[in-house]
């Protein structure tokens, strides 16, 4: 059941951790995010109020990804059947410049 | 220097990609707002980016919050004591 739940997770690129949450808990982890209760907790609170966001005339989900990009790596959240996919990104990202 | 805050809202909307914008302080309060964003966003705003911050111990580096759909994506970052979101069009 958990490597079916994981076998995508683990052949994104540049993947340095993922979480599997549902309502009960962490369902899998890895990475840098093994056994990550914390940041887990917080991403299923971003997810809930995430959800609470509503454009005027769309009936539309509030969105099909969430992500949060820090200046080195970005968590990149889907929500799939009950569940929540986040995974941890290295990424090479620049702060915009000022001109 | 609300003028200055409306004038720049004004000029974000000039961009063609953008539909919406917003300003809000840190208990959700709107400062000012554009196009598809209105004062019902202003907690969910500042309140998602208050929960990205936490997610680093390095108070310094300040996430963006990217809600992606079909309807476009809405960005969001803090900047000091100010959570700036963005509604743009995917291009």
């Amino acid at each position: 059941m958990t490597t079916a739940l994981t076998q995508g997770l683990e052949r994104i690129p540049d993947q340095i951790g993922y979480l599997v949450i549902s309502e009960d808990g962490v369902l899998a982890s890895a990475g840098e995010l093994e056994n990550d209760e914390r940041t887990a907790g917080v991403i299923m609170q971003m997810v809930q109020t995430a959800c609470k966001f509503r454009l005027h005339g769309t009936a539309d989900p509030p969105f099909k990804r969430l992500s949060v990009m820090f200046e080195d790596h970005a968590y990149l959240v889907t929500v799939s059947g009950q569940k929540v996919f986040v995974v941890k990104r290295q990424s090479n990202q620049r702060e915009p410049i000022s001109v | 220097m609300e003028s200055t805050l409306e004038q720049h809202l004004d000029d974000t909307m000039k961009n063609p990609a953008i539909v919406g914008v917003l300003c809000t302080d840190q208990q959700g309060h709107n400062l000012g707002c554009r196009g598809s964003l209105s004062d019902e966003h202003g907690g969910v705003v500042s309140v998602l980016a208050r929960q990205a911050a936490s997610l680093m111990r390095d108070p310094t580096d300040t996430p963006t919050v990217c809600l992606e759909s079909d309807s476009g994506n809405i960005l969001m970052k803090t900047h000091g004591s100010i959570t700036v979101a963005v509604h743009k069009m995917a291009s």
